[in-house]
């Protein structure tokens, strides 16, 4: 009968046409619960009907609050059919955070004392389950008393699981907790250590290990209370001497436990009990990496041994199926996490490596090896990069497999263990890549890759790409420029415009000109190719990039002899200037627009064909009335320097120098040996250092920009050529942020908005000269933060101010890491100092 | 170390069959990670691997006939490949339980195949029982109390 009501409740929901339909069947049942539960004569029977409706309802994410205290009484039946359910109940509706709970301490006493070894369980499960911690002290001894007396293997792991639980929850119960009764009672005897026991013994030496290093961490912060400190640390290391007498037992069971087959209940596919050989492996790696801190004689004396046991594992254990491989995966993790010594190391990568392995069938099971592979090889490059680097064509393999999370995974690795001597290998491999993905994307609806997930993958790659290539200095230009052409043409689509800039700092930056020249001049030759030129679309970022290319190299290119003159001569490349310019003439582009226009007076030096220069001289005039004042500035501008003489002319628009960009120092950090470990909660905490995640501004006084002609121009014909050197003064409503001891630092609020803080830095120099000062600063994630050049310039007298100003677009509460470096007096060594400041304001 | 989050069973419409979780949650937080994760797991293709990122923490599925079996475990403490023998512990031991058992099984039965978890998982997640022959023994001694309790009411 019972069973037939909670049944044609479900039913009713299941038969349910229409999601009204369902509610009003839901909501009837729900308000019918509720009054049945107030009324106290309800039978047992009728109740227990009730509870498991209501647990229906919960299973269909309903309110079920109402419910929580009929849960409780239903405990109290002495049946155990209503224990069963109402614990279950109790469980499930409520949470560790109810001050229901307290409510459970009587009848929880009562049945951890009770004669039926069920409904003991039920309570350790419950009690494990919502454990306040009132709950925890208030119980503890009926657990302990458990642990002492029972000799039931299934109570034992039962309350061991529990007691692990009370243990994180109240440190202080360790004192009373008689760690030695594990060893006599729960390790050594056969018929009482089970797998079950002994899964619950690791859990509790887990709990007591855990405890100690959340502890042993914290010690040496706070030292107000050291006396108090140092008895209870006495305390902590006298428990661990004790417990380390397990090590070797625990050690053997492993080994027992990994080397021979013993029961087929505990068997997974050839395995072992995997389960409890994993619980096992981290329970000795918290032994070790709190007794190899603590230099611990009765831990340390272990460690060979460990280590062989280590190596005897991973040897011993088929890689076949997913049970042997998730052992394998534990012992690489302990090995990493101990950082062992270096023939374990590479035992590790190795085995990670073949996680890689390509198999004949490709199922998801391979996929998941593939995927903690990639993730823990990330992680392990800095210790072990040659190692990792050796297994390179698995990695490469695993770009081009068929879940988007691994590509992703592998990517970054390839990213990880990219260096001088394997650059042009990768880059390569890379390239193959991006061009097979950037195809996919453009027939997306046949392919398997989401399109929003190949764009992901298209811009990290190009973003790290452009990232390698600063950093490389030494590496092969040949293979750099065609790789930067190719990503261009493969991912210019993909790319941002504003970060054309860094593709063309790039080009620019390369040394060997005829090499560069010789491509520029193919590439011109493709894109001035009407006949092949109908069909293919090419993108603005290479466009762009290739505009400037012609103002800059223009004279080489054509000069060159294995130039295709029928294609590429100066008609054909000014008829290419100028159609670009009608095609994004009304666009809002302006950045397209102002590069044409310095191509096109760069080129005017560069050519003598009268007509031609004049078709050049039209497309810099056509746009002295353009809307955009910026352009229109430029194009009066560059007009009247147009028509300057030659002579006069050319010494403005020589070819740029090499962009120092950015410092060096900061392409070291962004090597992989110096990368912070991820996955930090704390936002200011991926800073400074880390360009990959943090958001970083730098900016030098030194950079030159690629519109830097403009500017110079600009203060050539402009009204105000150089001004005075003012000297800046701190204004008076500015706050001391910073006092180091060459440097004040003071900060003055501009304007603060919703998305956009604009404030300003005064630095003093306190002591000495300084020079070539350079500011860092980081914001959280959620922001950008763009720093203008520091005025009047990088270096200042002893006494004197700079001014820096910041502008902080994005969201959250405004907070500032700050670095400033700068070298003192004459001196050549960089000095820094680096400190926090926080706003009270939100943006 | 196992260290579950959350035990999702959830059909291929997207309904909740089960869920049990083990770490304090609000609801409107239940709902959230229920809602995000769906679409996410069903948009998988069956060749894909059954791990992924969400938000703080990763997610380890595996799919049974028309199930989900869905577990949220910390990344630095959760074994991934482990976490996906769990599930497969708990799915063989239900299939022994109910003999082939199907999705209409644990939605006619929910309660059962709550206390078959609660004997392979407890406290916070932690793995309790490794074998199956144990966690079924002992769900069936508890299935014979509850009828010999009835069977007394019966006589008396």
């Amino acid at each position: 009968m019972v069973a037939s009501s909670l049944r044609s409740f479900i039913k009713d929901v299941r038969n349910a046409k229409t999601l009204a339909d369902e509610r009003s069947v839901i909501s009837k049942q729900s308000a019918k619960i509720r009054t049945k539960l107030r009324d106290d004569r309800l039978s047992n029977e009728k109740k227990r009907a009730n509870i498991q409706k209501l647990l229906y309802l919960y299973i269909l994410g309903e309110k079920t609050h109402f419910g929580q205290v009929g849960s409780i009484n239903l405990i109290a039946s002495d049946e155990f059919v209503d224990k069963r359910l109402g614990y279950l109940a109790t469980i499930l509706l409520l949470d560790e955070s109810q001050d229901l709970l307290t409510l459970l301490t009587n009848m929880l006493n009562n049945d951890l004392q009770h004669p039926n070894k069920y409904i003991v369980a039920l309570a350790l499960n419950t009690l494990g389950c919502l454990s306040s911690t009132e709950l925890a002290r208030d119980l503890y001894p009926d657990v302990e008393n458990i642990l002492k007396n029972s000799s039931d293997p299934f109570l034992l792991k039962k309350a061991l699981q529990c007691n692990a639980k009370l243990i994180q929850k109240d440190r202080s119960l360790l004192e009373i907790f008689p760690v030695s009764l594990i060893g006599s009672k729960l390790i050594d005897s056969a018929n009482i250590s089970t797998h079950g026991v002994l899964l619950g013994v690791c859990k509790v030496l887990q709990a007591i290990l855990i405890t100690f290093d959340k502890s042993f961490n914290k010690t040496g912060e706070d030292t107000a209370t050291e006396q108090e400190d140092d008895d209870e640390y006495q305390e902590d290391v006298g428990i661990l001497k004790t417990i380390a007498e397990y090590i070797q037992p625990l050690s053997y069971r492993l080994s027992t436990l990994n080397s021979k087959s013993l029961e087929p209940s505990y068997d997974v596919q050839g395995i072992q009990d995997p389960f409890l050989q994993c619980e096992l492996l981290v329970t000795l790696k918290w032994f070790f990496k709190i007794g190899n801190n603590l230099g611990l004689e009765e831990i340390t004396r272990h460690n060979t041994a460990f280590n062989d046991r280590l190596t005897q594992i991973a040897t011993n254990t088929s890689a076949l199926k997913n049970p042997g491989n998730a052992i394998l995966y534990e012992v690489t993790r302990t090995i990493f996490e101990l950082n062992l010594t270096q023939p374990l190391r590479v035992l590790g990568v190795n085995i990670l490596a073949n996680f890689l392995a390509p198999t004949k069938n490709a199922n998801n099971t391979s996929n998941n090896v593939k995927y903690v592979g990639l993730n823990t090889l990330v992680s392990v490059v800095p210790e072990e990069p040659k190692a990792v680097q050796r297994y390179r064509k698995f990695i490469s393999q695993c770009l081009y497999d068929y879940d988007i999370s691994i590509k992703f995974r592998a990517l970054e690795l390839t990213f990880e263990i990219m260096d001088e001597e394997n650059f042009v290998e990768l880059t390569t491999e890379l390239m193959n890549f991006l061009e097979k993905i950037s195809k996919s994307h453009y027939h997306y609806a046949t392919s398997y890759i989401d399109i929003d997930d190949s764009k992901d993958l298209i811009l990290y790659t190009v973003d790290h790409l452009l990232e390698k290539f600063e950093v490389f200095t030494n590496s092969d230009d040949k293979t750099k420029l065609d790789a930067l052409m190719n990503t261009l043409k493969m991912a210019g689509s993909f790319v941002d415009l504003d970060r054309t800039n860094e593709f063309i700092v790039a080009i620019n930056n390369i040394d060997d000109l005829k090499y560069k020249i010789a491509l520029l001049s193919k590439e011109l030759a493709e894109l001035l190719d009407e006949k092949k030129n109908a069909d293919a679309e090419s993108s603005a970022c290479l466009e762009l990039t290739i505009v400037w290319c012609i103002g800059e190299y223009v004279d080489l290119i054509i000069a060159n002899p294995n130039t295709n003159k029928n294609i590429v001569n100066e008609k054909s490349i000014i008829q290419f200037l100028s159609k670009l310019n009608n095609t994004y003439r009304l666009s809002k582009e302006s950045k397209m627009v102002h590069y044409i226009l310095t191509a096109a007076l760069k080129l005017s030096t560069k050519i003598n064909d009268k007509a031609l220069v004049e078709e050049l001289r039209q497309i810099i005039v056509s746009h002295s009335k353009d809307t955009n004042l910026m352009t229109q500035t430029k194009s009066i501008h560059y007009e009247l320097l147009f028509n300057q003489p030659d002579n006069i002319k050319k010494q403005f628009l020589q070819a740029m120098p090499k962009f120092e960009k950015k410092t060096t120092s900061r392409g070291l950090e962004t090597h992989p040996i110096a990368k912070e470990p991820k996955k930090q909660n704390d936002l200011l905490l991926d800073l400074l250092n880390d360009t990959e995640f943090g958001k970083i501004a730098t900016k030098e006084p030194t950079i030159a920009q690629p519109e830097k002609p403009n500017d110079v121009l600009a203060d050539l014909l402009g009204s105000s050529t150089s001004k005075p050197k003012e000297k800046l003064q701190i204004p008076s409503e500015s706050v001391l942020i910073h006092k180091g001891t060459e440097i004040e630092v003071y900060e003055k609020t501009i304007d603060i908005s919703s998305g956009l803080a604009h404030l300003e830095l005064y630095v003093k120099a306190l002591n000495n000269k300084l020079t070539d000062i350079q500011p860092l600063c980081a914001v959280p994630k959620t922001q950008k933060i763009t720093l203008s050049q520091l005025q009047p310039s990088n270096s200042m007298n002893a006494g004197e101010t700079v001014k820096q100003s910041l502008r902080i677009n994005g969201s959250g509460k405004l907070k500032l890491r700050i670095k400033m470096s700068f070298c003192v007096g004459d001196a050549s060594a960089v000095v820094s100092e680096q400190f926090d400041y926080k706003l009270d304001q939100t943006i | 170390m196992s260290h579950l989050k959350y035990m999702l069973l959830v059909s291929r419409q997207a309904k909740v069959r089960l869920m049990q979780w083990y770490t304090p949650l609000t609801p409107k937080e239940k709902t959230k990670i229920i809602n995000d994760l769906m679409p996410m797991i069903l948009g998988r293709k069956s060749k894909m691997c059954n791990i992924l990122e969400y938000g703080n923490h990763r997610v380890v599925y595996r799919r049974y006939a028309s199930l989900y079996f869905i577990c949220g475990v910390t990344p630095e403490e959760d074994n991934e490949l482990l976490t996906l023998e769990i599930i497969h512990r708990y799915v063989e031991s239900m299939d022994t339980y109910f003999g082939n058992v199907c999705e209409l099984d644990i939605i006619f039965n929910f309660s059962k195949a709550y206390d078959i978890l609660n004997e392979l998982i407890m406290c916070d997640g932690s793995i309790a029982e490794s074998s199956k022959k144990e966690i079924l023994n002992n769900i069936k001694a508890m299935d014979d109390i509850e009828g010999n309790n009835h069977l007394d009411r019966v006589l008396s």
